[in-house]
């Protein structure tokens, strides 16, 4: 339980909690390298006790731990601070990642993962936090249009009969942010934007090879797209009613 | 034939005994039909003998005396031929069962019956009478030219004869007395056989079986009825492996201890699966976790081209990993098959290789909805597609509806796979020679994970060498209606 940190005063703290301390030493030095004001705690009941006296804005949690497990001090850290939280688990099934994400986790990071990923993760959770801190309506509830279904804490796409479609993490987020913004125009800079996060390099090649891959998917007719149309002067709209219902 | 054997145990039991209980039947049945022939033999003879006997003692008519005394009576209706109809009335007229003749009534090439000339003589004997010839014989009445003639002329007896007597046979039996030229010639009917006999033991046979069968049914009942709830136990733990609470004991001994022996088995078995789980997570997490830190640490070394092959270093062991873990832990996944547009899956997964710029193109592709476990048929098609990249540089994926099968196919233009080798391809740990020689990539599970995968949704994976070079690897799947 060492305090591994020099910030400013805007600095993130990130509270990593793993009992490995082979992956706890240099996580910590790269996290501080990146800027993060790090603490660090080697079972769930220290991180208990050093959020006692200390703040943070997020929390690394490896699942497996000896002791109080990864899912109990997340379920905990949600529901008194509603803290954001990733988890980090060595296992990489979908069952896993569906469980961990269930109990309120904000994302999951399987290991080993790549560092850069894992910030980029950090800070797009941030962000999400910051925007859903109003109280927005619930993160898992489902979104319909003309028969279709997305759940997005499965990011499973089923066709009106009920097939369902496969789609990349990408496609998903993407989607979801046309979902999201039924009947509006989204210009490809801000698709980006609001799509941008694990996979950011994809969007190095254009937003609208990943339009034309997602109408490919949800298109009867990718030609002559009827969800996702093209708003000529730059930009897509989806030109569908979007509800919500809980999961 | 074969068809129609019984497989199950009662079938086969049933079966063995109703072939039992055939044959004994038959046997008895066989013995009381030859006792009622000798009853029947017995009493035509003893008819014959009386006949003859009477004759002796009194000796008048002669077949003249007949006649006349027939043609006297028949139009008053005095003379007795027959007077009722039907079988009923079983012997012949007095007049007509003993009469006297001036010759043997043996027809000319009738055979003599030797059995019944023997017990004829033996009863004539006992009796004091000694014959000088003694002649016997059995025809059907149709045959004996006296009835026959009887039978024409008389209108009554012609009644009769239509009635069935024509179909009966006749014992003729003739007695030349020492010293005396003409013949006492007596005729019996003989009675039809018995038939109710064989009824009775048809009958018997059912009544018999049907109480066998009740019989064996409940016995067997005992031991099937466990036996089948076994059976189905133990195929559905060999298709989920998971132990349930213990099956009660029930049945016979030898049944009840089969069900103890399975349940301990299972029991084990379930145990062993479950820790192997545990040791996998375990292993898992223990190789993973420094693998990770190892990443970490990699992000300080300076040399950018040190660190990108260190990280590729590290991301083919996360792979290696991968894959042993997942081909232990196949069969045991949690989630249910659900319909899937293969479509999209194909497209999503060569994207994945596109947004990597590895050269992977889809050739044709067809929509087809088929149940599979989305996250499962992914990586087998991924693993199918690394490999045609590893060893064949490109890759061409296809996905096409032949019969109830959808076919996900990947071609390559590499150097194939000899004849030889193939079988063993899909071997765990095996590799073709150019990626020994290379020293990279992969476990060598990659086709051992996709072929276990498709079996696990009742489709096969086959390899074909292409006639224009390189390989195509095809993922069948059945598509239920």
């Amino acid at each position: 339980m060492t305090m591994a940190a020099h910030a400013a005063d805007t600095a993130i703290t990130v509270l990593l909690v793993d009992d490995e301390r082979t992956l706890r030493e240099p996580l910590v030095d790269y996290l501080v390298g990146q800027g993060f004001v790090v603490l660090e705690a080697e079972s769930a009941a220290a991180a208990r006790s050093i959020l006692r006296e200390k703040k943070a804005d997020l929390a690394l949690v490896d699942i497996m731990m000896p002791g109080e497990d990864g899912l109990s001090l997340t379920r905990h850290l949600i529901e008194t601070q509603n803290l954001p939280t990733i988890l980090l688990t060595a296992m990489g099934e979908a069952t896993d990642r569906i469980v961990g994400l269930e109990i309120g986790a904000d994302d999951y990071v399987t290991k080993p993962f790549e560092p850069r990923e894992l910030v980029a993760r950090i800070r797009s959770v941030l962000r999400r936090a910051g925007r859903t801190a109003a109280g927005d309506e619930s993160e898992d509830a489902h979104y319909l249009f003309e028969g279709w279904r997305l759940d997005p804490l499965k990011q499973r796409l089923t066709d009106p009969q009920g097939t369902v479609i496969p789609i990349s993490t990408a496609e998903f987020r993407m989607l979801r942010a046309f979902l999201d913004h039924p009947r509006a125009v989204l210009d490809r800079d801000r698709l980006l934007d609001m799509v941008q996060g694990r996979e950011a390099h994809l969007f190095d090649r254009a937003v609208d090879n990943q339009v034309s891959r997602l109408r490919r998917k949800i298109e009867d007719d990718s030609k002559n797209p009827h969800f996702i149309q093209t708003v000529r002067g730059g930009g897509y709209r989806f030109a569908a009613d979007v509800t919500r219902v809980p999961g | 034939m074969a068809r129609f054997f019984p497989k199950s145990l009662l079938g086969q039991s049933l079966l063995a005994i109703a072939v039992t209980l055939l044959i004994g039947q038959a046997v008895s049945g066989l013995l009381l039909y030859r006792a009622a022939q000798d009853r029947r033999d017995a009493a035509t003879v003893n008819a014959a003998a009386f006949h003859l006997l009477r004759m002796v003692n009194r000796e008048t008519d002669s077949p003249r005396d007949i006649r006349r005394a027939l043609r006297r009576a028949e139009p008053e209706g005095r003379i007795d031929i027959g007077r009722g109809r039907g079988e009923r009335r079983r012997g012949l007229p007095p007049r007509l069962s003993g009469m006297i003749a001036d010759a043997s009534p043996l027809l000319p090439g009738e055979r003599r019956a030797a059995g019944e000339e023997a017990q004829l003589r033996e009863i004539l004997a006992r009796q004091g009478v000694s014959a000088e010839a003694l002649v016997v014989t059995i025809r059907p009445v149709a045959q004996d030219t006296l009835l026959a003639s009887l039978a024409d002329e008389f209108p009554r007896f012609r009644a009769r004869w239509r009635d069935g007597l024509s179909e009966r046979e006749v014992m003729v039996a003739a007695l030349r007395m020492p010293g005396e030229s003409r013949w006492i010639v007596a005729r019996a009917l003989r009675p039809p056989l018995e038939a109710g006999v064989l009824w009775l033991i048809a009958a018997q046979t059912v009544l018999l079986f049907l109480v066998l069968l009740a019989a064996t049914y409940l016995v067997l009942r005992r031991i099937t009825r466990p036996l089948a709830r076994l059976t189905e136990r133990v195929e559905r733990f060999a298709r989920t492996h998971e132990a349930r609470e213990p099956l009660p004991e029930r049945g016979p001994e030898d049944v009840s201890r089969l069900i103890a022996a399975h349940n301990l088995l299972e029991h084990r078995i379930a145990a062993l699966l479950d820790e192997k789980d545990v040791m996998l997570g375990a292993i898992g997490h223990d190789l993973k976790t420094p693998l990770a830190a190892l990443r970490v640490r990699i992000e300080s070394v300076t040399d950018e081209t040190q660190r990108a092959r260190m990280a590729e270093t590290i991301e083919d062991l996360r792979r290696s990993l991968d894959d042993i873990l997942s081909l232990a832990r196949i069969g045991r996944a949690k989630d249910p098959p659900e319909a899937t547009q293969l479509a999209a899956l194909v497209a999503s997964v060569v994207e994945e290789f596109e947004d990597m710029d590895r050269p992977v193109a889809i050739a044709h592709i067809d929509r087809i909805v088929a149940p599979v476990q989305v996250t499962w048929l992914r990586r087998a098609l991924r693993n199918l597609i690394e490999n045609a990249l590893r060893y064949g540089g490109t890759a061409q994926v296809s996905l096409s509806r032949e019969g109830s099968a959808a076919v996900i196919a990947v071609e390559d233009e590499g150097p194939g796979i000899p004849p030889e080798d193939m079988a063993a391809m899909l071997e765990p740990f095996r590799r073709g020679e150019a990626s020994r020689n290379r020293g990279t990539g992969g476990a060598g599970l990659g086709l051992t994970l996709t072929r276990a995968i498709l079996a696990e949704h009742g489709g096969e994976l086959r390899l074909a060498n292409r006639t224009q070079g390189g390989l195509r690897a095809e993922m069948r799947l059945p598509l239920s209606a």
